[in-house]
């Protein structure tokens, strides 16, 4: 849903022009000219700041370069653009003013402030100015924050200061645009309108500079001040926004509402009939708070907080298939390692350093490793039992050896999976909304050059003596075990082979032979003596298979032991000696640094040649003044139980980005911190605030609100757990079809490590959108929140889904059996699906249904259906 | 178009989107259509174009290949002698030859890609670029009781329906369905599983008992999008429309023939079902905006010549017949019909003188076809060079191809649209000038 609210932000461009403060017949090119571009649109990303421009003239995207800018202003076309003789006739101008067709239409009207200001510039011969006495030293945004009323208007100042020491007011040369355009407008001219209830960021830009502020709009008229007490210090953040904006809280939620919302958004499931029922009936307290203790330790609230971190992590990213990965065998692996973390609770600093510091081998003998990498190998078996072996690692190598996971796209993985931000757009340029350059994303990826896997190089074996020890051992082995193999099959085998061929025509002869003999009467030691041929054949043939099996088991290890070799020697994840220097390249060009320095930090760091340079990298992160780790998985965890980030993106911790609530924000992270980074803390202290626990539906007066937990906010079930939701409901459960894989029979849709083979089952991922776990993607967005038609139509038609409600062992018919009236019947259904009791009006509903029906369990069948089609059913609420 | 909509499509803030977009995107959907509907008749792998629509019979034989051929009812155009049909119906079409991906990207994992969203995109990664089907779901929907983007079978024999996937959003994904299949469940789920009365009934219950979350619906999104989903998706299983274009039963026999008239019985590659040109006409008829489909299997590096002979003449007389019907009913003035693969075959053949005889991978030449909906009538555009292996007049780039599609379909092709991401990004990202020698 938040993605709703971004498009709700949007630029306001034109309107009137304010005074120019500086005299305009001397603009200066780099605080002025420049800045017009950007205000005035002209080199946007769709515009001529494209990679090839537009219509053959090109800027700079955002105006990142202002010296090319003017270069290819004054050369390209002649002087034609610029027309140093008559000003006027200039195409910079005709084009600007619509006076000639022009693709991006009238950027401004002639003799407007504007036009005059490039004019003038263009008269006195289109200088640049010095570049370093113009550089930004700091844009400041006044007021920097605001309470206005609905209708109130007031103007934004903003202030630059230049490296010469000089202080403009560049107001007029910067734009403007409103974060959420419900609560508050801003025109070009800057100045601010409120017009609905909220708070909303509003972003300035000068030049290539971006500012933020806030403007908060109290609520307007009657209130209906529900009177609650806080249960925590989150209540008190939040009530206190709320009392500001004028706004009431929701009421707390049922006990019903209350149990489905917390299985769900722990377990990822709904809770049982009985369960409700017990819930319902137990008068303790204390029973919230014990059911959230009680659920933060199922095995269910570890497979779907493993689902989310593998989403996060890319979990499923295997493949290069010359170091021997798959995604058939690492997927599970990296899952239940990640599940194990979870299970144990570690601090998640310490998680964190064991995913970004691990190495294959682990401070190991290489004899070691390739111990483990072969049982690694062998337990690809039925039931799996290298996850075990694998969970138990200290650290997660296979999170390095994913695609993708090394150097630059590595390095914006870490950011955005373990620091919530999206440096996407740095590798090619700067955002126009964010700080991140190149150098800052190149040098942030120098300290992730040098540990990594191996990968395939031709010169390995000479390079890593100690795994080309192990490389060509297994090589030999397989060689000469394939000799040994073909040597059985043409030998021993062949013999075996053919007589056992000999043997079965025999035995094919033989059994109905004495079967014959046995209805005639024939006597007794004629036939014993058959049957011992019979048993002698049967004998041969047996061997025979015994045999074929073992060169069969043979073979398979033949197969296995180059892989193993591959990717002892190509896939281990180690400190590599050397290391090339963090380089993009994109349309925009070659980009190479050589330094490494943290993000957010000015000084570099200085890497010996004999440690993980990662190690920095955690170290950094833990430390309590860190600006992004704790605030990412912070934020995070609130947006999954709350359904919209502090920060929000969640992704997007951007200085840009503003939190609603920068207090509450800033007092969980230290709480975090301070509980040494338990997630266990985290979820809890969320989950018992009451802003967590109130009802979705919104008090009077409070019905617009979207960003102050005014009430709870509903939102769409995960595909995973909206599968194992309708299962549960129709009592029934689906076969993966990955047997082939190892996969255990009863597993939940919320474990499974990527798509299976059951086609209904890929068909509900897909359509409910399960993120591809692949690096290719970095936003958090990738895990799909809306409604479309196609998931009304699946739970109301899809075949598979009446299958399931007429069931002859689901939940229908199982009630059927039993001795339950029809109105207890009802209940159950209620209780298994939206998990509540029914009201009189729905008893009465469904039970005049039923009469109406051509037998009761064709009635309770269509309940069924009816209620897994309502919104009560699709929606966590 | 409502203010969320236009606030949606042109409200990027984050990005720094200017006014101008949105002023683009109120354009967005403000052209006058030429064309309503479109049909896609895809060649995945790449049909021969030397066999078929850039005949080069000066060639030598190691070239021209064994196929002659023949004049077509528009002078100085010939076609390959398996095309007899479409030979005599050569004044409906345009012929496209100067049309390529120029190898950027080839090969079939990225080229039907390219082809297929006017933008050359990976299956996955952060510029998920839509098809134009899923486009026309976004700005332009069809009536509200059938989808408006439907493929048949799949999107494509190598890349699967990989590419539905788009930033759109799943919302705006094609139904891929196989309604020729009797089992196929995506079929079953749009036709409704209960007899109407029962669902009729079914959907009363519902009402009353769906009576939660709804205080104040048109405050949430979620909520009211839901309610207004639900709807649609009820009308569409109540209308008749849909079910009876995919009854075949309605068809005559006779009419079915024609179609089906020179399908193979056994065949060297897959070869797809022409009844889908008649389903795809079915669909049109029935108001579908957009329909899709894959026919068979093209890449013929072995036995081309064998596989021509089976695979051609089917073609022929299936793509013949729907432009057959699409004008007799006076469809096809207002809907778009191609015929394209995403290459064209080597013209050089691979063991000219072999059964196996077959055509490589040819990424710089090709052929589209392409009638109604604003494209001209009996009208070749461009040429290659003597050999059929590259464009030497009016060569044009796929982002030229997919910006006159969207020019006709009524959509500005600069619309500007926000990835999940919030990046904004045109419907074409590329400048290019639209094929305007192949339009009215």
């Amino acid at each position: 849903m938040f993605r709703h609210l971004l498009f709700a932000a949007a630029i306001v461009l034109a309107g009137s022009w304010p005074a120019i403060a500086e005299d305009p017949s001397s603009p200066s090119y780099h605080r002025h000219v420049t800045a017009l571009f950007g205000r005035l649109g002209c080199n946007g990303g769709t515009c001529h700041g494209s990679v090839k421009g537009q219509n053959g003239f090109q800027l700079s995207l955002f105006g990142a370069d202002p010296v090319a800018d003017h270069r290819r202003l004054l050369r390209d076309h002649g002087t034609r653009r610029l027309n140093f003789l008559a000003p006027e006739q200039s195409l910079l101008l005709i084009k600007g003013a619509g006076l000639v067709p022009h693709g991006g239409g009238s950027r401004f009207r002639v003799g407007s402030a504007e036009y005059n200001l490039l004019r003038n510039w263009i008269a006195s011969g289109a200088i640049a100015d010095d570049p370093v006495r113009s550089q930004l030293k700091t844009l400041l945004v006044q007021p920097a924050s605001f309470r206005a009323n609905i209708g109130e208007s007031y103007p934004l100042k903003i202030e630059a200061t230049f490296a010469d020491g000089t202080t403009e007011d560049v107001t007029p040369y910067c734009s403007f645009e409103s974060f959420d355009r419900s609560v508050a407008t801003i025109n070009g001219t800057g100045v601010v309108k409120a017009v609905g209830t909220g708070d909303a960021g509003l972003l300035v830009r000068y030049r290539d500079q971006p500012a933020a502020t806030r403007v908060l709009v109290p609520h307007a008229g009657k209130t209906a001040m529900i009177d609650v007490q806080p249960k925590n210090f989150i209540d008190e953040h939040v009530l206190a926004t709320l009392k500001q904006l004028n706004l009431s809280p929701a009421e707390n939620c049922d006990d019903a509402t209350f149990l489905r919302r917390v299985s769900l958004d722990i377990a990822g499931q709904l809770p049982s009939p009985q369960m409700v029922r017990e819930f319902l009936n137990n008068n303790s307290p204390d029973k919230r708070a014990a059911i959230i203790e009680q659920l933060l330790v199922s095995p269910a609230h570890f497979d779907l907080w493993a689902m989310k971190f593998c989403d996060l992590l890319k979990g499923a990213d295997f493949g290069v298939y010359a170091d021997a990965f798959s995604k058939e065998h690492d997927a599970p692996r990296m899952q239940a390692w990640i599940r194990a973390r979870l299970a144990e609770n570690i601090p998640y600093d310490e998680f964190a350093e064991r995913i970004l510091t691990a190495t294959s081998r682990e401070g190991r003998s290489m004899e070691d490793y390739a111990n483990e990498v072969v049982s690694l190998f062998e337990g690809y078996a039925p039931d799996r039992p290298d996850l075990d072996l694998y969970s138990r690692r200290k650290t997660l190598d296979l999170f390095w050896q994913r695609r993708g996971s090394d150097g630059v796209r590595g390095a914006m993985q870490v950011a955005h999976a373990f620091l919530g931000l999206r440096l996407e757009c740095a590798q090619c340029h700067r955002h126009p909304n964010d700080n991140w350059q190149q150098e800052d994303l190149l040098d942030f990826a120098n300290l992730f050059m040098r540990v990594r896997t191996v990968g395939f190089q031709g010169d390995n074996e000479k390079k890593f003596a100690d795994a080309a020890v192990f490389f060509k051992k297994f090589n030999d082995e397989a060689k000469s075990l394939e000799a040994d193999i073909k040597q059985r099959k043409e030998g021993d085998g062949k013999k075996l082979e053919e007589e056992a061929k000999v043997a079965k025509t025999k035995s094919d002869k033989l059994t109905p032979e004495i079967a014959k003999l046995e209805k005639s009467g024939t006597a007794a030691e004629e036939i014993a003596n058959l049957r011992k041929e019979l048993e002698a054949a049967k004998e041969v043939m047996a061997r025979n298979e015994a045999y074929r099996q073992e060169v069969s088991k043979l073979d398979k290890r033949a197969k296995m032991l180059p892989e193993i070799a591959r990717r002892l020697l190509q896939g281990e994840c180690r400190l590599l000696p050397g290391g090339t220097p963090a380089k993009v390249t994109s349309t925009l060009g070659t980009r190479e640094s050589k330094t490494a320095r943290l993000l957010g930090e000015t000084e570099p760091v200085s890497l010996s040649d004999d440690s993980d340079p990662r190690q920095l990298v955690v170290d950094w992160m833990r430390k309590p003044d860190n600006p992004y780790f704790a605030r990412a998985i912070v934020n995070r965890v609130w947006a999954h139980y709350m359904g919209r980030g502090i920060i929000d993106p969640p992704d997007n911790l951007s200085a840009f980005n503003p939190a609603s609530h920068p207090d509450l924000l800033n007092e969980l992270c230290r709480g975090f911190i301070a509980s040494r980074f338990d997630l266990r803390w985290l979820h809890r202290t969320i989950l018992n605030s009451r802003t967590y626990q109130q009802s979705s539906l919104p008090a009077d007066g409070s019905e617009g609100d979207r960003t102050h937990y005014a009430s709870f906010a509903p939102r769409r079930l995960h595909a995973e757990v909206l599968l194992d939701a309708l299962n549960t409901a129709t009592g029934t459960s689906e076969n993966m079809d990955m047997k082939y894989y190892h996969w255990p029979e009863s597993v939940t849709t919320v474990q499974v490590p990527f798509a299976p083979r059951n086609a209904f089952v890929s068909f509900v991922l897909e359509t409910y959108g399960r993120p591809q776990r692949n690096a290719a993607v970095q936003c958090d967005c990738e895990r799909e929140s809306d409604v479309s038609i196609f998931h009304v139509l699946l739970l109301a038609n899809h075949p598979r889904v009446w299958e399931k409600i007429r069931d002859s062992n689901g939940r229908v018919a199982q009630l059927q059996k039993s001795m339950l009236d029809n109105d207890k019947k009802v209940e159950d259904l209620y209780l298994a699906t939206v998990c509540r009791l029914p009201t009189e009006m729905e008893r009465t509903a469904c039970d005049k249904f039923l009469a109406e029906s051509e037998s009761v369990e064709q009635g309770l069948q269509n309940v069924l259906w009816c209620l897994i089609n309502t919104r009560e059913f699709l929606l966590q609420h | 178009m409502k203010r969320r909509d236009f606030l949606r499509i042109g409200g990027m803030g984050m990005c720094g989107v200017g006014t101008l977009d949105l002023i683009r995107a109120h354009a967005a959907t403000g052209i006058a259509p030429r064309a309503k509907q479109m049909i896609v008749c895809w060649l995945g792998g790449g049909p021969p174009h030397l066999d078929m629509f850039d005949m080069k019979p000066e060639t030598s034989e190691d070239y021209r290949g064994i196929f002659q051929p023949i004049d077509t009812r528009v002078p100085g155009l010939q076609v390959g002698e398996l095309l007899p049909e479409m030979a005599k119906r050569a004044d409906k079409y345009t012929v496209i030859r100067s049309v390529t991906t120029m190898n950027k990207p080839g090969d079939h994992a990225q080229a039907p890609l390219y082809w297929l969203t006017g933008n050359p995109r990976l299956t996955t990664g952060s510029d998920e670029f839509p098809m134009y089907g899923s486009v026309v779901n976004k700005l332009r929907p069809g009536p509200g009781d059938l989808p408006t983007f439907v493929v048949l079978d799949e999107i494509d024999v190598h890349t699967h329906n990989s590419l539905s996937r788009s930033f759109l959003g799943s919302a705006h994904s094609p139904f891929v369905m196989q309604p020729l299949k009797d089992k196929d469940a995506v079929t079953k789920m749009l036709t409704p599983q209960l007899e109407l009365p029962a669902f009729a009934r079914n959907a009363d219950l519902l009402k009353l008992l769906d009576n939660r979350l709804r205080k104040d619906d048109s405050q949430d999104e979620l909520i009211t999008g839901l309610d207004q989903h639900q709807q649609t998706a009820f009308n569409l299983l109540r209308s008749p429309k849909l079910r009876q274009a995919l009854d075949l039963s309605k068809e005559s026999p006779e009419s079915i023939a024609r179609f089906t008239r020179n399908k193979p019985a056994k065949a060297r590659y897959p070869i797809g079902d022409p009844l889908h040109f008649l389903l795809a006409r079915r669909l049109i008829e029935a108001g579908v905006p957009i329909v899709h489909f894959n026919l068979g299997y093209w890449d013929w590096h072995g036995e081309n010549f064998v596989a021509g002979k089976q695979q051609i003449p089917m073609f022929d007389a299936g793509l013949a017949a729907l432009l057959d019907d699409l004008d007799e009913r006076g469809l096809l003035d207002s809907t778009i019909v191609l015929a394209l693969g995403e290459m064209g075959r080597k013209p050089k053949i691979d063991k000219p003188h072999e059964t196996n005889a077959g055509r490589d991978h040819w990424d710089y030449a090709q052929f589209v076809i392409a009638a109604g909906g604003g494209f001209n009538r009996g009208c070749i555009v461009g040429g290659t060079d003597k050999l059929g292996e590259q464009v030497v007049d009016k060569f044009y780039k796929v982002e030229s191809f997919g910006r006159t599609l969207y020019h006709l379909l009524g959509i500005d092709p600069d619309t500007v649209i926000p990835t999940p991401a919030n990046r904004p990004v045109k419907l074409i990202a590329e400048e290019a000038p639209i094929i305007k020698e192949a339009i009215l």
